[in-house]
């Protein structure tokens, strides 16, 4: 390659394959991944047929395009859109110039004869041309522009062709090297235009690389960096989860809760300028007026601090909260846009705070943030009636439902396991439901999913205690019933059970893995005043009743492994199976928790439930049972370790564990959504 | 004069301003940045609100004329190694959670910052609370903390005592109501009943029976007067 010239593209003739290729190297990835359809569960998800439309649906509807909007990925969508541009210029570009330089020499068709000409016929074509085209007979013709240059070369073309096709020697080199006269020259081409190292140019190009590598790089990097940096882990600003932290409180309720997330920063996008205030002090007047539900709602603390605040945004925000929880009207269309605007809002940051509990353990305080995370996305205050998530359910419709004015509230479950005759009695008058809205609000409610726990119990994989420090899958067996169904079939006692596949047996493996690709979703929770799609969510954790703490961090379920409806739309009545790990305690002994399932969706579908694990002392279980000896891994090789790791004991000196059942109680299930008081638990406890 | 002119001056200019602007522009980067990082520090927020039980233990002690009598400082002292007991608690239960979640990324840098920062305070402010304590009384640095400590229990104790009672008023409010309505949905059952049973008298036996039942729901009512009575 030495002595070889860089040819730069004078033509422009590669330039374009160049910028082509690097054009669609960027845009072919940026097109598929703005057309590509999202997999968010809230996108695949089905949903709750309703036709109930409430008030201000417009405003609802108008969040939720906005939201819409917001998604679709302008960005994207335009550089996919200039890329393409580019493309198709470049291959217009290719197309127009042309191509001369690339032809394969070929001396039949120098000599004007076809390719199945034989010996003779070449010859005699030779002889034909050399009277028209020797020098010694073509004119000059400079008319024409043909001078004598052109004819001698012309000449010499001609006559090497024809020694291509006859001489020996020649022909080989053609067939080798592709021309007559041997080995050509090698040559490299650059495919950059010439103009961009031509002089006087230089400095242009010096430019450009400045401000590729001196701005725009930085700006990009710096961008990506200081993105990062300004938002957590959970997605929300980091002074935002500052704020969260300073007003976390392990004692407080749901109101408190609400109270915290509107201190966060995020809001001020909503509020932004004279927004903060407009209207504030009519939006006051109407969510602390006496007919207004939230006075009631409020302990005299965060009454107290709500009428102390003295950011106006704050308070305007944390107001706006509490109008969209007692569902208040505000008149104004720009305050009720707003009421819902902060709702979606308060739920991502509630699921900071969220992890702020989670990070302090106190069972109190998780369950009200999941608490708060229900009564969010059904736009219901705290401490309402859980019937007020159906639709038309007002207050006071939700106290002549529950009829018997205790203090504790119905359900949804319980007040649809009333006869129909009972429930249309209580709701179904002049001034209260009609005959059609009874109707919609039982249709809906009968189709919302609610996980009724069957059984829930510990176990180790491949063995038949659990052992000290092992790795514990808690299993929970649960069907969805929807309130008032009727004609639930029996769960089989097989479908209760957790059978480990067969060691070894790879298929079952697999086919594990296959039902995690194609999980199963509960439809869309049924949350007509929040203005998102919102996927269910189903969070179970293990509770120390004793310390108030949590023992065992939520595992979340949002997809499921069996179909919840046949393909005719009927309850399958499947049981499912959810399933979380964690470490065993390092002591043998029994241990009691309290299970608790709550959606984050609907209120008053939460299941407490104590459970015991009953750890077993390694030693205890001496029995070897020969048969089933396995290879037992030698003490030197990495499976031997994490034996002796697991176990806590030397290797070798471990027998196998004797095949009895480990049997976790799961004693009553109580659905009531009564997760406050844990006084009955600790009795509970006592009967071990 | 020989050495100096054969010095091209211009020459020797270029790399010396060329050193000149390298150094001084790493010298003028390097103030900024600690001026914009102290700047930063300085306006990170303190974590807890000024210190009222402090401030007000400081003037007295400062009060000329008249001078404050020593019981009235003691007590103040007292108050204020009180709020410290309610600081230091929180401090200490904050400082897991909150490592935890730094680790995880779901606070700032910043966050951390502050709280050290509070930490330190709040340790300077135990010191000197236990030095002004043994000022005024030997020995009294070791208990000051225990009595304050016992002092904030109380009031939490009282504080949560006080919200009880204070719901007292609309539960009673409520019995009574449901009192009532119980009261009248019986006595109209009763109602209804007697008419039932004049208007068609049956025999003995069964007459008995609905008066037994009758006398049922009556008996619960008693017991239930009670109970609101008392």
């Amino acid at each position: 390659m030495s002595g070889t010239d860089y040819n730069y593209d004078e033509q422009g003739q590669f330039f374009p394959y160049f910028i082509l290729t690097m054009t669609s190297l960027v845009t072919i990835p940026v097109t598929y991944s703005w057309l590509k359809p999202s997999k968010e569960l809230e996108n695949t998800a089905t949903r709750i047929n309703s036709d109930f439309n409430p008030e201000h649906a417009d405003l609802i509807d108008g969040q939720r395009k906005k939201q819409k909007r917001r998604e679709r990925r302008f960005k994207r969508m335009l550089t996919s859109l200039g890329g393409w541009l580019v493309i198709a210029g470049m291959i217009y570009l290719i197309i127009v110039t042309t191509q001369a330089e690339m032809k394969i020499y070929d001396p039949y068709e120098v000599l004007g004869i076809s390719r199945s000409s034989s010996e003779k016929e070449i010859k005699s074509r030779y002889r034909k041309l050399s009277l028209t085209l020797h020098p010694d007979k073509a004119r000059e013709d400079p008319a024409q522009n043909i001078t004598k240059e052109t004819i001698n070369d012309h000449w010499v073309e001609v006559s090497k062709a024809f020694k291509a096709l006859t001489d020996e020697d020649i022909r080989e080199n053609w067939l080798k090297y592709g021309n007559p006269d041997g080995k050509q020259s090698f040559s490299i081409g650059i495919a950059l235009p010439k103009w961009i190292v031509t002089e006087g140019h230089g400095k242009y190009v010096l430019l450009m690389y400045a401000i590729a590598l001196g701005v725009i790089l930085p700006y990009t990097v710096g961008k990506w960096w200081y993105g990062t940096q300004k938002l957590t882990k959970e997605k929300i600003l980091i002074t935002s989860a500052g704020k969260l932290f300073r007003e976390y409180d392990n004692e407080q309720g749901e109101s408190g809760v609400i109270g915290t997330l509107s201190s966060a920063d995020e809001y001020n996008e909503v509020l932004k300028g004279p927004k903060a205030e407009q209207g504030l002090s009519k939006l006051e007047s109407r969510v602390l007026a006496e007919s207004s539900p939230i006075p009631a709602v409020l302990t005299t603390k965060d009454r107290q601090k709500l009428e102390d605040l003295d950011d106006s945004r704050r308070r305007k925000v944390l107001t706006l909260l509490w109008a969209y929880l007692g569902r208040i009207e505000l008149d104004e269309p720009a305050l009720n846009d707003e009421k819902y605007e902060v709702a979606p809002i308060a739920l991502k940051l509630n699921e900071a705070y969220t992890s702020i509990a989670l990070a302090y353990g106190s069972t109190r305080a998780v369950l009200s943030a999941y608490h708060t995370s229900q009564n969010i996305i059904q736009a219901v205050r705290p401490g309402a009636s859980a019937l007020e998530q159906l639709p038309h359910f007002t207050p006071e419709i939700a106290a002549a439902a529950e009829a018997e004015r205790s203090k504790t509230h119905l359900t949804v479950q319980e007040f649809m396991r009333l006869p129909v005759q009972e429930r249309k009695a209580r709701v179904v008058k002049p001034g209260l439901l009609t005959e059609a809205q009874f109707q919609q609000a039982s249709a809906i409610a009968s189709q919302i999913p609610v996980l009724n726990v069957e059984r829930a119990f510990f176990k180790v994989v491949g063995e038949r205690f659990v052992t000290p420090s092992s790795l514990v899958q808690f299993v929970v067996k649960g069907r969805f019933i929807p309130p008032g169904a009727a004609g639930i079939p029996q769960v089989k006692p097989a479908d209760l059970e957790d059978i480990d596949p067969e060691e070894g047996d790879l298929s079952a493996l697999r086919k594990d893995d296959k039902a995690g690709e194609k999980p199963i979703q509960p439809p869309l929770a049924h949350a007509p005043y929040y203005a998102r799609d919102h996927a269910p969510k189903w969070h179970i954790f293990l509770a120390d009743s004793k310390q108030g703490k949590v023992a065992v961090p939520p595992f979340s379920f949002s997809t499921f492994d069996k179909p919840i409806l046949d393909d005719a739309g009927k309850l399958t009545y499947n049981v499912q199976t959810l399933k979380m790990q964690f470490g065993a305690p390092p002591q043998p002994g029994t241990y009691t928790f309290v299970m608790y399932m709550v959606c984050d969706s609907y209120l008053g579908m939460d299941t407490k439930m104590e459970v015991t694990l009953v750890v077993e002392d390694a030693s205890k279980a001496e029995e070897v049972d020969e048969d089933d000896e396995i290879s037992e891994p030698d003490e030197d090789t990495i499976a031997g370790q994490m034996r002796a790791l697991k176990s806590g004991e030397v290797p070798g000196s471990k027998p196998k564990k004797r095949r009895t059942d480990n049997d976790d109680s799961s004693d009553g299930s109580d659905t009531e959504g009564d997760v406050e008081s844990e006084s009955e638990t600790d009795t509970d406890t006592d009967e071990e | 004069m020989w050495p100096f002119d054969i010095v091209d001056w211009l020459m020797l200019a270029v790399p010396i301003a060329y050193l000149f602007v390298l150094i001084g522009s790493l010298a003028v980067f390097s103030s900024l940045y600690r001026k914009r990082k102290a700047a930063s520090a300085a306006s990170l927020e303190p974590w807890f609100p000024p210190h009222l039980q402090r401030n007000v233990y400081m003037s007295l002690l400062h009060m000329e004329n008249p001078k404050v009598p020593d019981s009235i400082l003691k007590a103040a002292l007292l108050r204020r190694a009180t709020e410290d007991i309610h600081r230091i608690v929180q401090v200490r239960n904050a400082k897991q959670a909150l490592q935890v979640l730094l680790q995880r990324g779901s606070v700032g840098d910043d966050l951390w910052k502050r709280f050290q920062r509070a930490e330190k305070e709040i340790e300077e402010e135990l010191r000197d609370v236990v030095s002004e304590a043994n000022a005024f009384a030997p020995n009294w640095g070791q208990t000051i903390f225990q009595s304050a400590s016992e002092m904030a229990q109380n009031t939490h104790i009282r504080e949560r005592l006080n919200d009880i009672l204070s719901t007292s008023q609309s539960e009673k409010e409520w019995w009574e109501k449901r009192k009532a309505t119980i009261q009248s949905e019986f006595m109209k059952e009763l109602d209804d009943e007697k008419e039932a049973s004049v208007v068609s008298p049956v025999k003995g036996s069964d007459d008995d029976a609905v008066l037994v039942e009758g006398g049922g729901p009556a008996d619960s009512l008693k017991g239930k007067k009670k109970k609101g009575k008392n």
